[in-house]
């Protein structure tokens, strides 16, 4: 074996190690690590690390799998010790996907504690037709929709395909009839007529679709709605390439990798994950916050639309809920909120966390039905009744 | 390898250049140097993503050419474009002597912009390719990129293909606005620029402020750190550490005390709430500045 083989195989193994552990590098990065390997050979656990980090992991999201991967692979080959104290001196950087909300000291009331006038205002007068329709809709796979509801969904997905809300972009294009002289277009057709400027060209802005941003509650009664407007998410997400998903129940969790790829399997578990530590009553504002924080902040949901799904039961102080709303609206150019409860006519917003979100939105939708998911995706477009 | 760049080597040239690098990011960039590939940075706003690839041209003498990205980035502001003033007046001129249609695509029409400069490099490591704010670019543009990366070469219609001889540094900078493409991410290097430890924070003020007491700038490096504890909108990065401790200067502060404290936030903190949350704990953060004594 010569020496190349050597730092192939060890690139290669890593690379597999990686994938066993959900982190795809990839052939081209594991090449990479080999040929760094070769240019500047690591000679001390550090050094080692440090090369394999620079070469192969594809982001900060993925370094606790990276680590786990490393200590598995490079720990079976040496002093798996050593390794292990390198590891654990490594800062841990902010975590960014499915980041832990803060914890509360307070001890958040069980749900039977809430003030029973509240829980009946909002639930009581028809409770037996949400019961049957949470039913239906919790116990059936999509697959298993009836004729009249698969109909429905197909119109619907036909609509988003076609509508979308658009911006003007800062790119142009050519165009006969734009707004823009082309210089160097119009010299290079003057070129083929001996240097006469005989035809105008001209360029206009192109057109964008606005970013959509879904943040779901997927906590108790409203885990078949969330499941509902995923799937809708999903479907928007084929035709728009700025959608992105997120699901809450106590902790943000960003579905946005897998609204594309993954089946429905996948997306399933990991709302699974998401519920997990759901223990009765939701942190909406927390989630906002996060939301606010790691993504809005950036600019994920600049000059979009935010739907946000949630019944309002908010577990801890509903003052969040307004703060971060009212963050957020600084940083989205419009916020849609679907409350499936809302679709009673005895409806009113007692729910704290949801009373006081309301000054800050600018739709507010049951969106319980296929039906009234119409209602959604013209709010989202900014058509609102 | 002819290429080879010892890391220790490195990083000690750059400390020397002015820049504190650990081990991860000295790392990093030696592999983008010694493999001529280009090395992704991320990491928050202010911790010196920018000055890396500044540091790393001054320690190979080279040419730093900077690209800020922004929406709508074309060939015309990246790579290159024609002087079409003084084509047309070409044209002309040829009309006035009827001569023959002058060469319209000649280098005397050509304005280089960052990219096509860049690959104009004369002898190996002569210049720096500092590519800023990649996210805040389309996906057009990163589309572009990957060519660009592959071959450094960029392909002009009018004039074909102009390869670099000696391919520059390349350093990609990112604030983590979007994601990137995986497609861009699996040709760089990668490295997050992490907040520093309090030491490395002490080092690196003092470095760049060479008149700032010590003590100031180990009570600004742990106030700093103390506020990086704390839930806000903007955690303070290196620049705004080193706004600071110049703001305190300034102010005439021997150490952060009370007095200075509310004073000097809005060089610092750049959220109304997040000023409101550090006044809220003010005691506290100025123990920790005060901490190790």
């Amino acid at each position: 074996m010569t020496r190349s083989d050597d730092e192939v195989t060890t690139a290669a193994g890593f690379d597999r190690a990686l994938r066993a552990r959900g982190v795809v590098a990839g052939t081209r990065r594991a090449r990479t690590f080999a040929e760094v390997l070769l240019a500047l050979p690591a000679r001390s656990a550090s050094e080692l690390y440090w090369r394999a980090r620079a070469a192969m992991l594809p982001s900060i999201d993925d370094l606790d799998a990276f680590h786990v991967a490393f200590l598995e692979f490079f720990g079976a080959l040496g002093d798996a010790d050593a390794l292990r104290r390198l590891v654990r001196s490594v800062d841990a950087p902010p975590r960014r996907q499915a980041r832990d909300l803060p914890q509360r000291e307070s001890i958040p009331p069980a749900p039977s504690d809430r003030p029973a006038d509240e829980r009946l205002a909002e639930r009581a007068p028809t409770q037996w037709i949400m019961a049957s329709s949470e039913h239906r809709l919790t116990d059936k796979a999509f697959e298993d929709f009836d004729e009249s509801e698969r109909a429905a969904m197909l119109r619907l997905i036909a609509r988003v395909r076609v509508a979308g809300e658009y911006r003007t972009s800062r790119r142009r294009r050519a165009h006969a009839h734009g707004d823009r002289f082309d210089f160097r277009g119009t010299l290079r057709g003057a070129s083929r007529t001996a240097g006469e400027l005989l035809r105008r060209r001209a360029s206009r802005r192109r057109e964008r679709l606005r970013p959509v941003v879904f943040i779901l509650d997927v906590s108790g009664s409203m885990a078949p709605f969330a499941r509902a407007l995923l799937q809708y998410a999903r479907v928007t997400a084929v035709a728009r390439p700025a959608v992105r998903a997120f699901a809450f129940a106590t902790r943000l969790t960003d579905l946005t990798p897998l609204l594309k790829r993954a089946g429905d399997e996948r997306l399933m578990s990991a709302i699974a994950s998401a519920v997990r530590d759901y223990g009765g009553g939701t942190r909406i504002g927390a989630a906002l916050r996060a939301f606010n924080d790691g993504f809005a902040q950036r600019g994920a949901a600049r000059g979009g639309t935010v739907v946000i799904l949630s019944d309002g039961w908010e577990r801890d102080d509903p003052a969040l809920v307004g703060t971060e709303l009212q963050r957020l609206r600084r940083l989205a150019r419009r916020i849609v909120w679907v409350n499936p409860h809302k679709r009673h006519a005895a409806y009113e917003p007692l729910a704290r966390g949801m009373a006081a979100a309301l000054p800050y939105l600018d739709a507010f939708l049951s969106g319980h039905s296929l039906r009234t998911l119409d209602a959604v995706a013209d709010a989202i477009e900014g058509r609102i009744a | 390898m002819p290429n080879s760049v010892d890391v220790d080597d490195l990083r000690r040239r750059l400390l020397e250049a002015g820049y504190v690098a650990d081990a991860g990011l000295a790392t990093a960039l030696a592999c983008a140097v010694a493999l001529e590939r280009a090395v992704l940075l991320e990491g928050d706003a202010g911790v010196g993503k920018t000055d890396a690839a500044r540091a790393l041209a001054s320690v190979f003498g080279a040419q730093l050419l900077r690209l800020q990205c922004y929406e709508g980035l074309d060939l015309a502001a990246a790579a290159y474009d024609w002087n079409y003033g003084k084509q047309l007046l070409a044209i002309r001129a040829a009309e006035g002597s009827h001569e023959h249609t002058p060469d319209l695509y000649h280098d005397e029409f050509l304005i280089r912009r960052p990219l096509l400069a860049a690959l104009g490099a004369t002898r190996p490591r002569g210049i720096v390719l500092l590519i800023d704010e990649i996210d805040r670019a389309d996906d057009e543009f990163e589309a572009f990129l990957l060519e660009f990366l592959a071959d450094f070469a960029i392909s002009i219609p009018e004039r074909g293909t102009v390869a670099a001889s000696h391919p520059p540094i390349v350093v990609l900078t990112s604030n983590r606005t979007r994601d990137l493409h995986d497609a861009l991410k699996r040709r760089c290097f990668y490295h997050w620029i992490g907040h520093p430890s309090v030491e490395r924070e002490i080092e690196i003020l003092r470095l760049h402020l060479p008149q700032l007491a010590p003590a100031l700038a180990a009570d600004v490096a742990r106030a700093s750190a103390a506020l990086r504890e704390h839930e806000l909108r903007k955690a303070p990065g290196i620049s705004e550490s080193l706004d600071w401790a110049q703001t305190l200067q300034l102010l005439g502060a021997q150490r952060l005390g009370a007095d200075v404290f509310e004073r000097s936030l809005g060089s610092v903190l750049k959220y109304p709430e997040d000023i409101e949350t550090a006044l809220a704990s003010a005691t506290s953060i100025i123990a920790a500045a005060d901490g190790g004594g």
